[in-house]
């Protein structure tokens, strides 16, 4: 650590932390950040440019920093474009440059200046653009490579993530002497307060100022003030805390990263508070010279902080470019504590005008008061053109911020109303810290009468600080306004002359502001730029969008621990583990984990498909039917509001039987299909399909809630309280004999659709619907979710005698498609009237109904629209290819043609001897028996097919009265 | 993200509602309303920038359909606390 000072500095000098850099051992100290140890170790060149490969050096030490972008690795992996400044030092750090080869100080790439006055804005696009095919495969890799930052780590992230949420009274962001003073101000008012700070030190720019605060030094009183605040029951401190985006209603997102060796790596945390004192401070501006952005050119407060807070001598002989005089005098003052000899102090009317040194700072030239080139050998050079307001979080929120000629830089702007975010100190202007602790104060003061905690204390807001108008900026030659994506000078020139001059257009075509940093140290002096060349005044220009993230976020952090099976709850049916132990192979449905098919011993999913549906056809099988959404629903009024709901009639619907019901939007679309069940006089069991039940649900409440309150209907969804298994084939009313109903069982006492409530073995509560989906003679058995597992050990030992196979999903949609029947997804898809779906006959004349009216529409009633058919190939056995389209020619291969329609199903090997499709088909019910060509582009072949009704499977319903 | 005053659960996030739109008269079911009636209801709305009562359903707490005023350009709710 050549560059330690012997004394000074708020670091652990007891305890030394070892790391690397491109490979190197270094060493450094609790309490550093990598930027402060690099320093410490005499590491000032760390970064090459994006776009030329310039060495770069830290310019800034704090979140700021433009060029020190590196890749940091630990044991959670690799973390590219990282700024060194931001990161808290820690053991094991291995910290790599980036973008250049073969190495940092010898870089290939370096080349690419020997043509930085072709690189101009736009340069890519307007050189790269013949021959066009060659811009993806050869033009955009090759530029790819040579421009750009670091590399992410494609590898799974073992570290560990959370989510939590607080609330408070007051959110204060920015442990600063403003911030700590509003926070101490609210919390001694007895508002339940958060102070959220950036750094892993809390104080802010008091750390490191050499004023006196309430007769202390600054460092002191800042410690003080925080221990203070720490003693208080209702304030939580939250250091290493990035507050990074504000939203509505005083919401703040922040990401924690714990320092303490906690296993978790961040925190993302949703902070919603009545009143957010907005105290992030002011980043300084550099000026702009040829040069300038060479390592070893810093920022003055910078420099002060190197040697304050970390006693690190960030060079050994040093020039002075400071605006302020003030600052100016305390930036000499910090210097010659630190041994670090003073070369030279500009002075107003003096000019910068250059800077020489290959890797570092070896000269800088001025133009002194005289007029004289004066060139002075150093390898660092204070700068520091004035401070701008951290107002970002204020300005993502609708409020805008204005430039204010007397601070040369933009203010939070007051838009009037009820002001819920206040910023104040450094983050409006206000540079004095005595004057903040004062600002902070009486921001607190005014939130804490608005919320009634205080009584009101009209306490002044002192003014924000003038600029005093000095500048060293010099306008010849080479200079950086962005370091990060080298923007020059001359690049902001050449967008407002090709008329890329709204300042949007100057941001996206230059770059200027854009990347990791979102300009903080370059985009006053932008806007300084642009008002100089086109004559605007600064106020004129504005600024551009202010978006969350205020400083990058990792995705990491953000997902919290929702990753893996986490990522979403799963919902369980009631039948689960019997069917665990069945060997079911599951599926994600929505939220559902469903069971998808059973295979046995060695079988492949499409050999269990097979057996189970030629077992349901042939015999008996049992599926669960648990997801359905099933909703009571009683009242003198219910029947009137299932028939408004539905647009079938069912006025005449007796006591134990029940219906299919269709269920339109307002706008006449089909919405949803289920049955209606008649439990007693006034009470209804419905059902919607799986992926419906909430929307229906939603739907329902609403009528009732908001459209008809006068309606006497009570509905209870009951989705989760019934288990239902399905039992389904010829087989099925035997074994519901035999698992000994209290009721009966023969065709004439149980019909179809028809539902029963009794017991199994005078045991088991059951209501069975006697419906099906599949086809086949069906009986839906519903019990209390808690039998589930006893109903299905009685199926399935009774089911025995009749080789009963429990079926999944596959094989469901295998049966329901041959069958006809229509699912939620692709044929309810959010387009179908009833006619569409060969139901129009079903829609009432007798009755008013939601979606009557719209149903009318002529363009609904239309000729010609698609309805659902079925399809066969004309030669009886070539599967039809899944998502075809419908033409009378096999088309497409010339891109000419029109499509007839197209299918939503298709199955390949189904009980019925041949291949089948469902489809819809332009003016489908009036083409029966047409030969027409389905054909898919993705498989690139055509099947000729046969147009069929859309039911191919028993189309007269005997087997469902058997 | 809006923190909405439900009447029943307090102020709650907004991810724990489902927005219904602007309130409106609903057409009667009486065998008597046009095409053009609904038409109106359904697709003819003022989205006006300023107040605007809307319906909000709380499918996250008390699955109640509650109304509010929300200002569209500012997001403040005339009867929040």
């Amino acid at each position: 650590m050549t560059n330690r000072l012997s004394i000074g500095g708020q670091i652990d000098r007891t305890r030394i932390i070892d790391f690397t850099f491109d490979g190197q051992s270094m060493q450094g100290h609790p309490g550093d950040t990598i930027a402060s140890a690099l320093l410490a170790n005499g590491q000032h060149l760390v970064a090459r440019s994006i776009k030329y490969h310039r060495p770069r050096g830290i310019l800034s030490a704090g979140l700021e920093e433009p060029s020190a972008l590196v890749t940091v690795t630990d044991t959670s992996g690799r973390t590219p474009n990282l700024k060194v400044t931001e990161v808290p030092l820690r053991d094991g750090l291995q910290v790599t440059s980036q973008n250049n080869w073969p190495r940092l100080d010898r870089d290939a790439g370096a080349l690419m200046q020997l043509f930085s006055g072709l690189l101009g804005p736009g340069f890519y696009y307007k050189t790269f653009m013949w021959p066009r095919k060659a811009w993806h495969k050869t033009y955009a890799r090759i530029i790819r490579r040579a421009a750009g930052h670091g590399e992410a780590d494609t590898s799974a992230d073992p570290a560990q993530y959370d989510k939590r949420r607080k609330f408070c009274d007051v959110l204060v962001i920015g442990s600063g002497a403003a911030g700590l003073s509003a926070a101490i101000t609210a919390a001694q008012a007895g508002a339940t307060v958060i102070l959220v700070e950036q750094d892993q030190a809390l104080g802010g720019s008091a750390l490191t100022s050499s004023d006196q605060l309430q007769g202390q030094p600054a460092p002191d009183w800042a410690v003080d003030a925080v221990a203070a605040l720490r003693e208080l029951s209702n304030v939580t401190v939250m250091a290493n805390t990035l507050a990074f985006g504000q939203y509505d209603h005083e919401y703040v997102q922040a990401v924690e990263t714990p320092q303490n060796n906690n296993a978790t790596k961040a925190i993302f945390w949703k902070i919603r508070a009545r009143r957010i004192i907005l105290a992030a401070g002011a980043i300084e501006r550099p000026f702009v010279f040829p040069g300038n952005d060479r390592p070893g050119v810093m920022l003055a407060n910078a420099v002060r902080t190197y040697i304050r807070r970390f006693g690190v001598a960030p060079g050994a002989s040093a020039v002075v470019a400071v605006a302020d005089p003030q600052e100016r005098e305390d930036t000499v003052a910090a210097l010659r504590t630190a041994g670090i000899e003073v070369q030279g102090v500009l002075e107003d009317g003096e000019t910068l005008l250059g800077t020489t040194g290959r890797l570092h700072l070896r000269t800088v030239s001025y133009r002194n008061k005289m007029g004289k080139r004066r060139r002075v050998v150093c390898d660092l050079l204070c700068v520091s053109a004035g401070w701008m307001p951290t107002a970002h979080l204020f300005a993502q929120k609708d409020q805008r911020l204005a430039f204010n000629a007397a601070t040369q830089s933009l203010l939070p702007a007051d838009a009037g109303g009820l002001k819920l975010m206040q910023p104040v100190g450094g983050a409006r202007g206000v540079l004095d810290l005595s004057m903040c602790i004062e600002d902070g104060k009486a921001a607190a003061h005014q939130a804490m009468a608005e919320l009634e905690l205080h009584r009101h204390l009209d306490l002044p807001r002192p003014t924000p600080t003038s600029h005093t108008g000095t500048t060293f900026n010099s306008d010849q030659g080479k200079a950086f306004v962005d370091l990060q994506n080298d923007v020059t000078r001359r690049d902001i020139r050449q967008a407002q002359s090709e008329g890329y001059d709204n300042i949007e257009l100057t941001k996206r075509y230059t770059t200027l502001g854009m990347g990791t940093d979102q300009g903080k140290t370059s985009w006053t002096n932008g806007l300084l730029e642009i008002a100089a060349l086109t004559g605007k005044p600064a106020e004129a220009i504005g600024h551009t969008t202010y978006r969350p993230p205020y400083s990058p976020v990792s995705i990491g952090a953000l997902v919290g621990a929702d990753v893996g099976v986490e990522m979403t709850p799963v919902r369980r049916t009631p039948f689960h583990r019997s069917f665990e132990k069945l060997g079911c192979v599951f599926q994600t449905s929505g939220d559902w984990l469903y069971s998808r098919h059973f295979p046995q011993g060695a079988e492949t999913m499409a050999q269990a498909i097979k057996r189970e549906c030629r077992a349901v056809r042939n015999s008996l099988g049992c599926v669960d039917m648990s997801t359905l959404g099933k909703f009571d629903v009683q009242g003198p009024d219910a029947l009137e509001f299932l028939s408004r709901l539905y647009c079938n009639n069912f006025a005449t619907i007796k006591t134990g039987r029940l219906r299919y019901g269709l269920m339109l939007r307002e706008d006449g679309i089909v919405f949803d299909d289920g049955t209606i069940t008649r439990l007693g006089e006034n009470h209804y069991l419905v059902t919607a399909t799986t992926a419906n039940t909430s929307s229906v649900w939603r739907h329902m409440q609403k009528l009732l809630q908001v459209d008809w309150p006068d309606m006497n209907v009570d509905l209870t969804d009951v989705t989760d309280h019934w288990a239902t298994l399905a039992i389904a084939g010829p087989n099925a009313r035997k074994l519901l004999a035999a698992l000994s109903p209290d009721f009966k069982t023969d065709s004439d006492s149980f019909p179809f659709a028809a539902v029963r409530e009794g017991t199994l073995e005078g045991a088991l509560p059951v209501r069975i619907f006697s419906v099906s989906f599949s086809g086949e003679l069906s009986f839906e058995i519903a019990t209390p979710a808690g039998y589930a597992e006893a109903l299905m050990e009685r199926v399935m030992e009774q089911g025995a005698a009749w080789d009963i196979t429990p079926y999944g999903l596959e094989t469901l949609d295998v049966l329901r498609i041959e069958k006809g029947h229509l699912s939620v997804g692709t044929e309810i898809d959010g387009r179908r009237t009833p006619k569409d779906l060969g139901m129009g006959g079903m829609v009432s004349s007798k009755k008013d109904f939601i979606g009557r009216a719209l149903l009318q529409r002529s363009a609904l009633q239309a000729e010609g629209r698609g309805e659902l058919v079925g399809l066969v190939p004309e030669d009886g056995t070539t599967p039809i290819p899944f998502a075809a389209h419908l033409s009378d020619a096999p088309l497409f291969e010339d891109n000419s043609g029109v499509s007839l329609g197209y299918l939503t199903a298709s199955v390949h090997e189904p009980t019925l001897g041949h291949p089948i499709a469902l489809a819809f088909l332009m003016n489908g019910s009036n083409r029966m028996n047409e030969i027409l060509w389905a054909h898919s582009p993705v498989e690139n072949r055509s099947v000729r097919v046969r147009v069929s009704p859309s039911c191919a499977y028993d189309p007269n319903g005997g087997r469902l009265h058997a | 993200m809006l923190l909405i005053p439900c009447p029943h659960c307090g102020p709650r996030d907004e991810s724990e509602f489902v927005y219904g739109g602007a309130t409106r008269a609903q057409p009667a079911l009486d065998g008597k309303t046009t095409v053009q009636d609904w038409q109106n209801a359904l697709h003819q709305r003022t989205n006006p920038r300023g107040p605007i009562e809307e319906l909000w359903f709380h499918s996250g707490g008390c699955e109640t359909w509650i109304t509010v005023t929300r200002d569209t350009l500012s997001h403040q709710f005339s009867d929040a606390p």
